[in-house]
């Protein structure tokens, strides 16, 4: 048995007198899919931040690959954060910048690569998320499908170990989200260590190993699809799932 | 009137933090003539808009302050085995230059009243004159002296004997007071006044170089202090008095003045009216854009760099160091903008002066740099706050570090955001670095005085310069612009 990747253990995270984390122990093994659903508002993507400590959490602990971030010093944690790829729902791509330096920024101030190197990794990822005809291209003239794939290829171009997904393909016109739901696929298809905030069920079903839904502060179920489609164990589950799949 | 508060104020300044500084002069031992001589040169201070006294004429292509008062000043420089150096200013800040250790001396026509005699000390008199009053010649029949002026206004020089004698000598006559002489005669001509108190010199200079002007005895009841003109040193220089005044009591048993002096000046004059045309002057309004365009140049890199600085600082936040540095970048960026210009100019000009000598275009700079990056680091908080969180998340997800997430994401989308209020902070500094001509440096305004006092013409060097300030600005803008459309990415 290898060590988990990531291990959460009585993670709370409270916004002054809102409690919105308030026990969260569970674990991320090298190589899983994790898809965290739950409805809106519950603190999944709270939940996400505290992972990379973009949000500090109020109690509790977050280790990375058997180092608690939440003890470490701030060179080491943006040392880890590097190692934690994370896309966000509306992308924040540079705007200032096109498709190729938003990529090459992160190696080449962070990982001091030199600027051939990173443009020949920058150009291998773009084919890999099929945008290299989009290398030279601003932010405002991709479409939003486009924006989230060079999203995807900026975060794996620091080579992460694990990759946060915060609602990918909720901001989309419903004819993207297929191409960013298959890069994603294809990711976890290579192995990946994912964790993914959606609302997309399908892709929940096909592409997660364990689901982890979320309600009321806590990780309410922690099951197969399988299990979890079929047979919801908590009334919050039943609830939720008869909502969203009408 | 505020123009005298804030030299008032500075004035107290300087003397106050003269008295921090340094052991008060009439305790100390009297080293006056020593220094003067250790240094080899004597500065004196003089405001040359007051022909045949000190005006700038053009000598072999060069613009020159001459006159008779740069020829006494000549005299007691060699009186003393040193060279002279000679420095101009507006007439007001004299005194606090004086003062302040930015002249050795001050020789510009100026009478040895009591009220300033409590301030400086002053050689013997080099000069005794009289006053005439200037009047256009097409109404020279309707005035006889400065009792004929009921119901009417007369103009004088601001902080002037003369404005003061003829707000106390005349009844019913309301008296306007200007700072140069030129501006004065400007509106004679232009009927804003009915005629203009000066010197006799200086009225016979006037109204031989300008056919439209004459002159009428003014019959003040004046004291020879006031009719006469001393040079002016620092109080307690005793020693530094007693050999200028070898100098100057020769110049008056030899009568050097009216011999040599009044005599030479008057040849300049004549040369500098041969051709007046605004051309001739291009010399003159070259150096003025140049220097114009240093101090905004350099005014608005420095602020800018301060304008940063000031706004991280703003924005620090945590520890007891931290805090107490936003709170002072704060309480800078309050004060600056709460204070005058003007006021902080004269302050790090005269004030700083006490502590460090700084020429009139560095204090300038730094002054206007000090001042423009208040209000930059405004701008450029504004624009770092418009800048999308998700940015900054993005940017540290990738493991940037707070520092590098600053430099290479926000400040560069900020900037873009604020680039057009950087470039009308520019354009402003075009405009508002014209403030600097009241400490002497030689921008645009101050080289437009000096053609307008050397020409005789009023108006045709305003025109001029109105003309470059605006095709400077109009230039600027379009470039900016250009700029600004080609950061356009979105
Ligand atoms: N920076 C913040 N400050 C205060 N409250 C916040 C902040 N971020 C999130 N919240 C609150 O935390 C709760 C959970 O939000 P979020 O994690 O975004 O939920 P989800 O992603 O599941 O929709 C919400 O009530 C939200 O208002
Ligand atoms: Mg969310």
């Amino acid at each position: 048995m290898t060590k988990p990747v990531i291990e959460v253990q009585n993670l709370a995270k409270d916004f002054g007198k809102n409690s919105v984390l308030k026990d969260i122990t569970e674990q991320v093994d090298a190589g899983q899919v994790i898809v965290v659903i739950g409805p809106s508002g519950s603190g999944k993507s709270t939940f996400l931040r505290c992972l990379n400590l973009l949000e500090t959490p109020t109690s509790g602990h977050v280790a990375f690959n058997g180092e608690d971030l939440t003890t470490l010093d701030t060179k080491r944690v943006n040392a880890l954060r590097e190692q934690m790829g994370m896309v966000f729902q509306g992308f924040n791509l540079f705007p200032n910048m096109s498709v190729l330096e938003n990529i090459k920024l992160a190696p080449m101030k962070v990982k001091g690569i030199s600027d051939a190197e990173a443009t020949k990794q920058a150009h291998e990822l773009l084919q890999q998320v099929n945008l290299d005809d989009h290398a030279d291209a601003f932010p405002a003239s991709l479409s939003g499908g486009q924006a989230q794939r060079v999203a995807i290829a900026r975060a794996l171009a620091m080579n992460p170990k694990v990759m946060l997904f915060d609602e990918p393909t909720s901001a989309l016109d419903p004819e993207m989200v297929g191409e960013v739901l298959s890069v994603m696929q294809q990711l976890a298809n290579q192995g990946m260590t994912m964790v993914v905030v959606t609302h997309e069920m399908g892709f929940a079903k096909s592409v997660a190993d364990r689901i982890w839904f979320m309600a009321d502060g806590y990780i309410q179920e922690n099951s197969t699809p399988a299990e979890f489609f079929a047979h919801p164990q908590t009334e919050r589950a039943k609830d939720f799932l008869s909502k969203i799949l009408m | 009137m505020k123009k005298k508060v804030i030299i008032f104020i500075t004035l107290i300044l300087a003397i106050t933090l003269g008295w921090a500084t340094r052991p008060t002069t009439a305790h100390a031992a009297d080293d006056s003539l020593v220094r003067v001589q250790k240094k080899g040169t004597l500065v004196m201070g003089t405001s040359p808009d007051y022909p045949p006294y000190e005006f700038q004429a053009t000598v072999h292509g060069k613009s020159k302050i001459v006159g008779m008062d740069v020829a006494v000043g000549e005299k007691i420089a060699k009186g003393l085995g040193v060279k002279l150096k000679v420095k101009s200013m507006s007439f007001d800040s004299l005194l606090v230059a004086l003062q302040t250790g930015k002249v050795d001396m001050v020789i510009s026509g100026m009478n040895p009243t009591p009220a300033r005699k409590k301030n400086v000390d002053f050689t013997h008199l080099y000069y005794q004159g009289g006053y005439s009053i200037v009047v256009n010649k097409s109404e020279k029949g309707l005035y006889h002296d400065k009792d004929s002026f009921k119901g009417k206004t007369i103009g004088a020089q601001t902080g002037s004997t003369m404005y003061n004698e003829s707000k106390k000598q005349t009844t019913d006559t309301k008296v306007k007071g200007m700072t140069s002489v030129s501006d004065l005669i400007l509106a004679l001509q232009s009927h804003k006044i009915a005629g203009v108190a000066m010197e006799k010199p200086s009225a016979q200079a006037y109204v031989a170089n300008n056919k439209q002007l004459a002159m009428i005895p003014s019959h003040f009841d004046l004291s020879a202090s006031d009719t006469s003109a001393a040079v002016a040193f620092k109080k307690g220089s005793t020693a530094l008095v007693a050999a200028a005044n070898k100098s100057v009591d020769q110049i008056r048993k030899q009568d050097l003045v009216n011999q040599d002096y009044l005599p030479a000046a008057g040849k300049y004059l004549k040369t500098n009216t041969v051709n007046t045309s605004m051309w001739h002057y291009w010399k003159a309004f070259l150096t003025g854009i140049e220097y114009t365009l240093i101090i905004t140049v350099c005014s608005v890199f420095f602020g800018f760099i301060l304008g940063v600085i000031l706004s991280l600082a703003r924005m620090l936040h945590g520890g007891v160091v931290k805090t107490l540095i936003r709170w002072l970048a704060t309480a800078y960026v309050e004060f600056i903008r709460g204070t005058p210009m003007m006021v902080q100019v004269m302050f790090v000009y005269f004030g700083l002066g006490l502590i460090v000598n700084l020429p009139a275009l560095t204090s300038g700079i730094i002054a206007i740099s000090l001042n423009s990056g208040a209000y930059v680091a405004e701008y450029i908080r504004g624009g770092i706050n418009s800048v999308d969180d998700g940015q900054t998340e993005a940017a540290r997800s990738l493991g940037m570090t707070s520092g590098a997430t600053m430099r290479f994401v926000i400040l560069p989308q900020a900037l873009k955001n604020i680039w057009p209020s950087l470039g009308n902070e520019f354009i402003t500094l075009i405009k508002d670095s014209s403030i600097v001509s009241i400490i002497g440096v030689s921008e645009l305004i101050f080289q437009s005085n000096i053609v307008r006092s050397d020409t005789y013409r009023g108006v045709a060097p305003i025109a001029v310069i109105m003309v470059l300030y605006f095709i400077m600005t109009f230039t600027a803008s379009r470039i900016l612009n250009h700029f600004e459309r080609s950061m356009q990415h979105d």
